[in-house]
């Protein structure tokens, strides 16, 4: 039986990055994991995006080489309002698409996650995405890059928006194309209060981040476009307890529908300096667990 | 590297102008400078509006007016930028509590949380010449 493939998202280190670590301290702490694989931010990682020089791109890939790590994805952002007076086209979304594709292959990236501006508060994609995809399909399908967006709470996987990317991948056929799931959607506990959150601003906006508790089993429904998953979490204690993400329920389902992709750590918690250094480790300490005692269970 | 807060005690100063405020990226990703949608500055209980404040990246000055159409040049995340205000005698020597307000357009988040405020409110200290 192959495994779960383990990486790290760069995202798990916000607010670390820039005040009490570089890109540098950061990548050797995901390489202390036993993690393979890197998935960065574009905007945030790449200090020169959209054109990094060629000393920072050998000194990417000496990095990676000396640490062992793969590039995995890297998320992006296709923003449709991208001034007050202005809503980018089907064009120039494509335009943008095409200009993270060269990017993330020229740094060895097999995905790439576009974050597209929406247009509610259920995260519908802003509609020049469709448009705006197609037109770089056939160059995706040239670099080997898959383009993943994400669903992320509060968008299930029982939703308009997701059913709208798999009929896209039936109708296109693309096989460079698919859905980013983040563990977010299985979050079935309470979320505590983000900093300046009030109970009131929660009931009346945010009510998702109480978890919008998507049945592990739905999975199953998608798994096939699924090529890529963030792990996303909140809080492990000292005893290996996930305060808020049924890890126990989400691994025995992935495993049982055979998922060999990454689960790339995103951790979202406590910004306090250092914390996301452990926090990290604790998440690949229970994954792992688990993952080794599902094999047991069925071996 | 910076102090973790936005608002930074490092340099914060009188200039000919005004004074000079040192704030750190305060969001998760680059910014492009038109996603900002004004950054609002107050001292002492008095406000600098966004629209007459300036800043200065990478040793280029924006106006208000001007980030809104830099649609190519980000604000890097762990970068500083000196926000130029406008203020006839500077500040006075000694310790003033400092404030900024960023309006952030995230054409990811739901129309009803744009723009997104990021506030701060600090201590910090103009030492005399």
């Amino acid at each position: 039986m192959s495994g779960f493939q383990y990486g790290v998202s760069l995202y798990s280190y916000t607010d670390d990055i820039g005040t009490v670590m570089g890109l540098d301290e950061a990548l050797e702490h995901v390489a202390d994991t036993g993690a393979t694989g890197i998935e960065i931010l574009s905007e945030s990682h790449i200090p020169a995006y959209p054109r990094p020089d060629t000393a920072w791109i050998d000194h990417w890939f000496a990095r990676l080489e000396r640490l062992k790590l793969v590039p995995t994805n890297m998320a992006c952002w296709v923003d449709t309002s991208i001034t007050l007076n202005h809503n980018r086209t089907e064009e120039e979304g494509a335009a943008q698409l095409a200009q993270d594709l060269r990017l993330a292959h020229l740094l060895g990236f097999r995905f790439i996650r576009p974050k597209f501006g929406v247009i509610d508060e259920e995260l519908t994609p802003h509609p020049i995405w469709r448009g705006a995809v197609e037109r770089v399909l056939d160059l995706a399908d040239e670099l080997d890059i898959t383009i993943i967006p994400e669903i992320h709470a509060p968008t299930p996987i029982r939703h308009p928006v997701t059913e709208a990317y798999v009929d896209f991948i039936q109708k296109t056929g693309t096989r460079h194309f698919g859905l980013l799931i983040d563990t977010g959607i299985f979050q079935d506990r309470p979320l505590p209060y983000w900093p300046g959150e009030t109970p009131e601003i929660r009931k009346a906006a945010l009510s998702f981040l109480d978890g919008i508790k998507v049945p592990v089993e739905h999975l199953a429904e998608v798994i096939d476009y699924v090529p890529f998953i963030q792990a996303k979490f909140h809080h492990i204690d000292e005893k290996l307890h996930d305060h808020h993400i049924p890890w126990d329920r989400i691994v025995p389902m992935l495993k049982k529908l055979n998922y060999n992709g990454y689960l790339s750590s995103e951790y979202e918690g406590v910004r306090d300096p250092w914390v996301a250094i452990e926090q990290v480790r604790r998440q690949h300490c229970l994954i792992r667990r688990l993952e080794r005692e599902t094999e047991l269970s069925h071996a | 590297m910076p102090e973790r807060s936005i608002i930074q005690s490092s340099g914060f100063a009188n200039t000919e102008a005004g004074f000079t405020l040192r704030l750190r990226q305060p969001n998760y990703r680059g910014l492009r400078l038109s996603l900002i949608e004004g950054i609002d500055i107050t001292v002492d209980g008095q406000t600098y509006p966004a629209e007459a404040n300036s800043i200065l990246l990478r040793g280029e000055v924006y106006s208000h007016a001007a980030m809104a159409e830099a649609t190519e040049t980000w604000w890097n995340v762990g970068e500083t930028i000196a926000v130029q205000v406008a203020k006839p005698d500077g500040l006075s020597a000694g310790v003033h509590e400092v404030g900024c307000t960023l309006r952030l357009r995230h054409p990811y988040f739901p129309p009803q949380f744009q723009p997104a405020f990021v506030r701060e409110t600090r201590h910090i200290t103009i030492i005399q010449p």
